[in-house]
């Protein structure tokens, strides 16, 4: 046989073979894409928002873990096919998301539940789907005094103990602006915080990529004691692991959490439907509940339990006792802060 | 005599250094695998060691774990198609390449043992914009068309060993009694070298199957990898199910190291 | 003759289809990313020498680079005292237990790099293995932090990739004329002068060819940096990956994974030169 015709036979073969096995071919109508956050979020929405998610459209979704940041970077890098359907962000990141033109807005009069969410949280560019709470987690067993202050990180008995994330996710950034701001700084003048960070990396045992790392690092022993996100603890929590959350007095930090439709889906009426899922009162009203302990956005759900004791009775008391950051301002600034402090971070 | 007097101690003494450093490097061999197995039966939550317990737990646990599932079933699908690819278009040019002094035949050679020096993450990266700029979709296809490149050389390599261990004067003796050169190599060559064969595809195979630096890049959330999966789990949430799914990944290597060294002297061919 | 190939060769044409393949799908995503490296921003505006200047002039990414290499030495040297012991036990020990032992060393090479990472992360975290039997035996008082640091990284690198040490320097010792080493004994030399001016010099390739590749394993070692090394320390597999996949920025991230490749080549040319060089030392 010639090369030519065994070319064209191996060829043929390749083919043949790539077409016995399904799934390799790309002209399949792919799973809806729920770009979830990593560690606890991950997890409660695997086994609340799937399953509802199925539910209610007969339909099964896949999960894709990763920061804020790191969804838009993957969306605006392929905006015409975009590899994520439906994304979560905060709050710097969603301004930046709806800036940059990446989302659709959700359609609010097919919706069953947008009307009963709080008025803050209904943005036809992305409903917020709950708020987070930003303060200092420890080990309880390990520290017997909780912490009072974000100062407390810098206390020298806890040298070596001590974590933090970076400046990818709004954990780290949120707390470099607390920082900043108990040193005489604020969002606009950050300095004092770098200048913070600098003095407590002699007490650290970790830098966490994500909060799930974080929250890890407890269920590890790695650390006892860093700046936490309230809900990433508690799936560790309800296993046993001692780990708490404490509110600093200088304010715990709280933002709301949006959901969005990525422009160009190609299941748009089901991340609408994904949507619509997320925000509707029984399965806010799960999340709510141990161990998730998601602040809702529903009116219609009352939040009891642990939310209401730890955290707030309403969202009006929310907002009167929480910090809630300019993340406009943040925005401008935030990628030299990451560049700057992934340069001093290091050893 | 006396100079093997002399000797002795100072043998014992090499001896006993360089004995004692190779228990300690088998002992560091083996305790990772142990660690992992053990770590899996653990009744908590942590990867404390020793366990505070034992408990199938987290055995059980997989059955739930469909994300993990799902990756591990994308990653067999793509090893499959891989080391399909890799032997079609691998035997073949081992058999053009094999036993040729050509310069053809040293270049092709070098070229086709390229991925094995360079750092297939630069090779990662490289495969995504390349798709990216034609426009083509990540896809099971795409990471197949990936690892192939990085899982060939593997093929080539044991079937050209094979080939050249071939002795000449049975083809030619094949052919001095008359037998087609495909006869030959359907009757004679082939079942000689498929051992060869059978080798290279099995490192293929695993090679693939545990890719990171290709799959890192090339995977998405409809494509998730294993090997990609378990790490990000694992950064994400220490969830211990990860232990678990390792012994099981152990347990699978070993029977079929077991079985290919059996079959093919698989440990001969990967020096 | 019909053609130049005898019967017991193959025409060179059978490599086509690979070769074609090789083209498509090695050769041309490395030019492409040759291409990208030129253009001057992530948007792919304009092209330029930027990327190559920033790299050169950033007084980051190079100490980057420096770092990942300097790791690969450190880990090689620890590999090359663990493997070289095992590898010359190994040829001095009796067939049954070279099966087991050969067993032993293969296995890791098939098992999945995250797996064997993993359990290096419950070896050293601070309720692992390590600390447990420290703490057990009263020599420290609290855990030792051993994850996350340089120490911790470079000896689960280097048990990570012992296999790839220890292969070559079994095939090389196995080369070894028995009769040279009994020469050199019977000539009255003590063990170790038999050891250091006989058996390692003419072990000399198969140290090269195995320091070659831990070499190169452990510094493109992506997992074992990201889950060992942790967040503090930055090595250029997950520069790389930050710059491609985190920040986008495609350009950049293909001009210092170009700048990686030509590093690690340089390397390689290094080895094979020294690899060539202690053969004919070797020989001679």
């Amino acid at each position: 046989m010639n090369p030519t015709r065994r070319h064209l036979l191996g060829s043929a073969l390749t083919l043949g073979a790539m077409q016995l096995f399904p799934g390799m071919s790309h002209a399949q109508a792919r799973k809806l894409v729920f770009a979830t956050f990593t560690g606890s979020w991950e997890e409660a929405h695997r086994d609340v928002l799937v399953p509802a998610f199925k539910k209610a459209t007969g339909q099964d979704m896949l999960l894709d873990a990763m920061l804020s940041v790191d969804q838009i970077a993957k969306v605006s890098a392929a905006r015409s096919n975009p590899p994520i359907d439906v994304m979560l962000h905060d709050p710097g990141p969603a301004l930046t998301a709806i800036s940059q033109d990446l989302v659709e807005p959700f359609p609010v009069a097919g919706s069953k539940n947008f009307k009963d969410l709080i008025p803050e949280a209904q943005d036809p560019m992305g409903p917020s789907m709950f708020f987070q709470v930003v303060g200092l987690t420890y080990n309880p067993d390990k520290i017997k005094t909780p912490p009072t202050s974000w100062a407390d990180l810098f206390k020298p008995e806890y040298k070596g103990r001590v974590g933090i994330t970076n400046l990818n996710s709004t954990l780290g950034t949120g707390f470099l602006v607390e920082l900043a701001r108990m040193n005489g700084g604020s969002e606009a003048n950050v300095e004092p915080g770098f200048k913070a960070i600098e003095r407590l990396k002699p007490s650290l045992a970790a830098v966490a990529a994500n909060p799930g790392a974080l929250a890890a690092l407890y269920q590890q022993g790695q650390i006892d004691i860093s700046p936490g996100n309230f809900n990433a603890i508690q799936i560790l929590k309800a296993r046993g692991v001692p780990v708490e959350f404490v509110a600093p007095k200088e304010g715990a930090i709280a933002f709301k959490t949006s959901i969005h439709i990525v422009k160009n889906t190609p299941n748009k009426e089901l991340a609408a439907a994904l949507i619509d899922v997320a925000l509707s009162p029984e399965v806010q009203t799960r999340l709510m509940q141990s161990p998730y302990l998601v602040v809702p956005t529903n009116g219609k759900v009352k939040m009891e339990g642990e939310i209401a004791k730890v955290l707030a009775k309403d969202t009006a008391e929310l907002k009167k006792k929480f910090v809630f950051q300019d993340w406009k301002k943040i925005n401008e600034q935030r990628p030299e802060w990451i560049a700057r402090f992934n340069r001093e971070i290091k050893v | 005599m006396s100079s093997a007097q002399r000797q002795a101690p100072s043998t014992l003494v090499l001896q006993g250094v360089l004995f004692g450093v190779a228990a300690l490097a088998v002992l560091l061999l083996l305790a990772p695998t142990v660690v992992v197995i053990v770590v899996s039966f653990t009744n908590g939550y942590s990867l404390k060691f020793p366990p505070p317990g034992y408990s199938l737990r987290w055995y059980a646990a997989l059955a739930d774990a469909w994300q993990l599932q799902f990756a591990a079933l994308n990653s067999l699908k793509v090893a499959v198609g891989a080391t399909t690819l890799c032997v079609l278009l691998g035997v073949p040019a081992a058999m053009g390449i094999a036993r040729s002094e050509s310069k053809t035949a040293r270049a092709l050679d070098s070229l086709f043992m390229s991925p094995l020096i360079l750092p297939a993450l630069a090779f990662g990266l490289a495969s995504l914009i390349y798709f990216s700029r034609l426009h083509v979709n990540l896809s099971l296809a795409t990471l197949v068309a990936g690892h192939a490149v990085v899982g060939v050389p593997y093929v080539i390599r044991t079937t050209v060993a094979a080939l050249s261990q071939l002795p000449p004067a049975l083809l030619e003796s094949s052919a001095s009694l008359g037998a087609s050169r495909a006869y030959t190599f359907r009757r004679v060559t082939l079942p000689l070298i498929a051992p060869g064969i059978a080798a290279g595809a099995f490192i293929c195979f695993m090679s693939s199957f545990d890719n990171v630096p290709v799959s890192l890049f090339l995977r998405d959330a409809a494509t998730d990898m294993l090997p990609i999966r378990m790490w990000q789990d694992l950064e994400g949430k220490l969830d211990v199910s990860i232990a678990a799914v390792s012994s099981l990944m152990v347990l699978v290597t070993l029977v079929s190291m077991i079985a290919m060294e059996r079959l093919t002297g698989i440990s001969k061919r990967i020096r | 003759m019909k053609n130049a190939v005898s019967v017991s060769g193959y025409s060179v044409a059978f490599a086509a289809p690979l070769a074609v393949y090789f083209l498509l799908f090695f050769v041309a995503p490395l030019a492409v990313l040759v291409f990208i490296s030129f253009y001057a921003d992530p948007q792919l505006g304009r092209m330029g020498l930027d990327q190559y200047r920033t790299i050169a002039t950033d007084g980051f990414s190079l100490p980057v680079l420096a770092d990942t290499l300097w790791l690969g030495v450190q880990v090689t040297l620890l590999c090359l005292l663990l493997g070289y012991a095992l590898s010359w036990s190994y040829v001095r020990s009796p067939p049954p237990l070279q099966k087991v032992l050969m067993l032993i060393i293969v296995m890791p090479l098939l098992t999945s790099v995250v797996v064997r990472t993993f359990a290096w992360v419950v070896i050293l975290g601070r309720q692992g293995i390590v600390n447990s039997a420290l703490l057990d035996l009263g020599w420290i008082d609290g855990p030792l932090k051993l994850l996350y640091t340089r120490g911790g990284l470079v000896v689960a690198l280097a048990n990570v990739q012992l296999p790839l040490m220890a292969l070559p320097l079994i095939t090389a010792l196995q080369k070894l004329d028995p009769n040279l080493e009994d020469a050199s004994a019977a000539l009255g030399a003590s063990a170790f002068r038999t050891f250091f001016r006989i058996t390692l010099p003419l072990t000399l390739p198969g140290i090269v060819a195995g320091c070659l590749l831990t070499f190169a394993a452990s510094i493109t070692a992506f997992i074992s940096q990201s889950l060992i090394g942790g967040g503090q320390m930055l090595f250029m597999p997950m520069y790389i990956y930050q710059q491609a996949s985190t920040l986008q920025n495609w350009p950049f991230a293909a001009a210092i994974s170009l700048v990686f490749l030509v590093a690690v080549l340089a390397c390689v040319a290094l080895f094979n030169q020294l690899g060539r060089m202690s053969r004919g030392h070797a020989a001679g």
